[in-house]
C-alpha cells in the first residue's frame, strides 16, 4: 500500500477500466418503499461523479452498497470487476481496503484522536503501528490538518469541518482506487467547500474514481464550479436514477 | 480496544484491557475463579473417590440358615448353590461355632456361659451378599430362590427395608447426576454472563472497523485473546483455591469415608492436573469470548444495516 499521494496523470487506455459498475439494482428493507429501484451506474477510472437527491432519496444507502458494507436486494454491483455479494467475508473486507468511504456524519471515535481515528484505516488493513501513524499523518497534512495537534485533540474537541476532515483523510489514508463521500460538503462553508473540492480533483486526476453525495432540496443542481467541470451528475428521486 | 492486525498487538490489546483495568477485572475473574474451582473441586472429589466400589454395607444381604445338625449338611456344596442364584455375588459362611463364640463375647452375655452350650443350638448360616445393582424385585426373587435351594431351613431378608433403601439410594443418584449437571451448566452459564458483561464490545469501532476491511478474525482477536487470558488467570485462582479447600476438608472426608466404608485415595491428583486444568479453561474462555463477539459484531452489522 502506498501514502495517499497523487501519482502522474491517466492513460487512455487505465482510464477505460470500469471501476464501479451497478447492474439494476434494488435495495428494500422490509416491506416499505424500495430504497432503491432499478439502478444502472458505471464509473472508469477517474470519472467524478456527483450524486444529487432530496432527503431520503436513497444516497446514503447507494454509497453503501458501493462500499460493499451490505448487499443489494436484486441486481450487482461490481467494483474493479468483482461482485460484492459473492464475495467471501475476507476478499470483501480486503476489497473494502481499496475503498475510502466516508459515512454520513464522519463515523469517527469521537474519544479517540484525530491521529487514531485515520491511522485506523492503515491499521485495520493491517499496516504496523509506526506505518499507521506515519501514513495517517500525511493524509491529515493533504486535508490541511496539523498531525502534531491532531494526536493530542480528541475529535470531540474538534469542530464539524474539521472532523470532516479527519473523516476524508481516513479515507485517503490507503489510497484508494474508489472514493465514496456521503455528503461531504454539509459540515463547510462555501470557501472550505472550494478548498476540499481542489483537494479531491488531483486524485481524480491520477485515476482515483470518486462518487460524492450531495443533499438538494427539489431540481438537481447544475454542476458549475467549485465543483469539477468534468464531474458527472446523478440525479435521485424515491430510489430512482433521474435523467 | 484499538485493532489490531498482528497477534503481538492483539495480545498487547487485551493485556491493556484485563489487567489495565484492575478494579473491573479482578471482580469478575474472582467470580469465575470460584465457578472453576467448585468444578475442580468436584472432579477431585471424583478423582479420590476411585476405584469407585461401593462398600459392604451398600449391598442388598440376607441370611441363610442351613437345615440340619452339626456335619449333616454338605456346607460347601450349598455354598456353590447359593451362589448360583441370580443377582447373588457372594456368600460367605459363618460357622455355628463361630457364631456362638461371637454372641458369648457380646456385653451382657459373657456371663450366660454360652460357650458351654452342647450341642450348639445355633445353625451354620451363609451371609448371602446381591449384585449392589440390583433392584428390590430382583433382590425379592432371588431370595425366593434361596429358600428353594435344597438344605436350606430359613431365609431372613426384611424385603420393606431393602425398598425404603434402595428408593433413597435412587434418589441420591438422581440429585447427584442433576448435581453434576448444574454445576457444568453453572460454569459454562456463568462463564457466558462473565464473557458478555467483560467483554462488552465497543460497537462503534467494531462498526467502523468493518467499513474499514479489517478481516472479522483480526476484529475478534483482541476479544478471544481477553477471554483466554481472563479465564487462564481465573483458572490459575481457581487452582489455589481448591488446593486450599482440599487440604482443609481432606482430613475430615477422609475420616467420614473411613467411617462408612468408602474408598478415599490419600493421594493429590497429580500435578499435571492444574496444567491441563489452566489449558482447557483457557481455551473455554477463548470459546465463549469468540462467539461473544461473534454475535456483537452481527448485531453491529445488523443494526447498521437496518439505519
Amino acid at each position: 500500500m502506498q501514502d495517499p499521494r497523487i501519482e502522474p496523470q491517466l492513460s487512455e487506455a487505465a482510464a477505460a477500466v470500469a471501476v464501479l459498475e451497478l447492474a439494476g439494482v434494488e435495495q428494500r428493507y422490509g416491506a416499505f418503499r424500495p430504497a432503491l429501484v432499478g439502478v444502472d451506474i458505471l464509473a472508469r477510472r477517474g470519472d467524478f461523479l456527483l450524486v444529487q437527491g432530496g432527503g431520503a432519496s436513497g444516497k446514503s444507502v447507494l454509497l453503501r452498497l458501493m462500499a460493499g458494507l451490505e448487499p443489494p436486494t436484486a441486481g450487482t454491483v461490481r467494483v474493479a470487476g468483482e461482485d460484492l455479494a459473492r464475495l467471501r467475508p475476507v476478499a470483501r473486507a480486503h476489497m473494502r481496503r481499496s475503498i475510502g468511504y466516508l459515512p454520513p456524519g464522519g463515523g469517527l471515535l469521537l474519544a479517540r484522536s484525530a491521529l487514531e481515528n485515520v491511522a485506523m484505516a492503515p491499521w485495520a488493513a493491517g499496516a504496523t503501528r509506526e506505518e499507521g501513524v506515519r501514513r495517517a499523518q500525511v493524509a491529515l497534512g493533504l486535508v490541511g490538518l496539523d498531525a502534531e495537534r491532531s494526536a493530542r485533540t480528541p475529535c470531540s474537541q474538534l469542530p464539524s469541518g474539521e472532523r470532516q476532515c479527519v473523516a476524508l483523510a481516513r479515507a485517503l489514508a490507503n489510497r484508494p482506487a474508489l472514493l465514496l463521500l456521503d455528503d461531504l460538503l454539509a459540515p463547510f462553508d462555501d470557501a472550505d467547500a472550494e478548498r476540499i473540492l481542489r483537494l479531491l480533483d488531483p486524485f481524480s486526476e491520477a485515476g482515483v474514481t470518486i462518487v460524492v453525495t450531495q443533499r438538494s432540496a427539489g431540481a438537481p443542481l447544475p454542476v458549475s464550479p467549485p465543483w469539477p467541470v468534468r464531474a458527472r451528475l446523478l440525479s435521485l428521486q424515491d430510489g430512482k436514477v433521474g435523467p | 480496544m484499538t485493532l489490531i492486525d498482528s497477534r503481538a498487538a492483539a495480545l498487547r490489546a487485551a493485556l491493556t484491557r484485563t489487567v489495565g483495568q484492575p478494579l473491573r477485572f479482578f471482580p469478575l475473574v474472582l467470580a469465575a475463579a470460584a465457578l472453576f474451582a467448585a468444578a475442580l473441586l468436584g472432579a477431585i472429589g471424583a478423582w479420590r473417590l476411585q476405584p469407585l466400589e461401593a462398600p459392604p454395607w451398600a449391598y442388598p444381604q440376607a441370611l441363610v440358615l442351613a437345615a440340619g445338625a452339626e456335619g449333616e449338611v454338605d456346607l460347601a456344596a450349598l455354598g456353590l448353590a447359593l451362589r448360583k442364584v441370580a443377582n447373588v455375588s457372594a456368600a460367605n459362611f459363618v460357622g455355628r461355632d463361630a457364631a456362638l463364640a461371637d454372641l458369648a463375647q457380646r456385653p451382657g452375655l459373657a456371663s450366660l456361659g454360652l460357650r458351654e452350650l452342647r450341642p450348639n443350638p445355633l445353625p451354620d448360616a451363609f451371609v448371602v451378599r446381591f449384585a449392589v445393582d440390583a433392584g428390590p424385585d430382583a433382590v425379592e426373587a432371588a431370595v425366593a430362590q434361596l429358600r428353594k435351594v435344597r438344605d436350606v431351613e430359613s431365609v431372613q431378608f426384611q424385603p420393606e427395608a431393602y425398598r425404603r433403601t434402595w428408593a433413597l439410594a435412587r434418589l441420591a443418584r438422581r440429585l447427584m447426576l442433576l448435581g453434576a449437571v448444574v454445576l457444568a451448566a453453572a460454569v459454562v452459564m456463568g462463564l457466558s454472563a462473565l464473557a458478555a458483561f467483560r467483554l462488552r464490545p465497543d460497537q462503534e469501532e467494531i462498526r467502523l472497523l468493518d467499513m474499514l476491511g479489517a478481516e472479522p478474525a483480526a476484529v475478534r482477536r483482541p476479544y478471544v485473546y481477553s477471554g483466554a487470558l481472563s479465564c487462564l488467570m481465573a483458572a490459575a485462582l481457581a487452582v489455589w483455591i481448591a488446593a486450599v479447600v482440599a487440604a482443609g476438608l481432606d482430613p475430615l472426608i477422609a475420616d467420614l469415608a473411613l467411617q462408612f466404608g468408602v474408598h478415599w485415595s490419600a493421594e493429590a491428583p497429580p500435578g499435571w492436573w492444574a496444567i491441563a486444568f489452566c489449558a482447557a479453561a483457557t481455551a473455554l474462555g477463548a470459546a465463549l469470548a469468540s462467539a461473544a463477539i461473534r454475535v456483537a459484531i452481527r448485531a453491529v452489522r445488523n443494526g447498521a444495516r437496518g439505519g
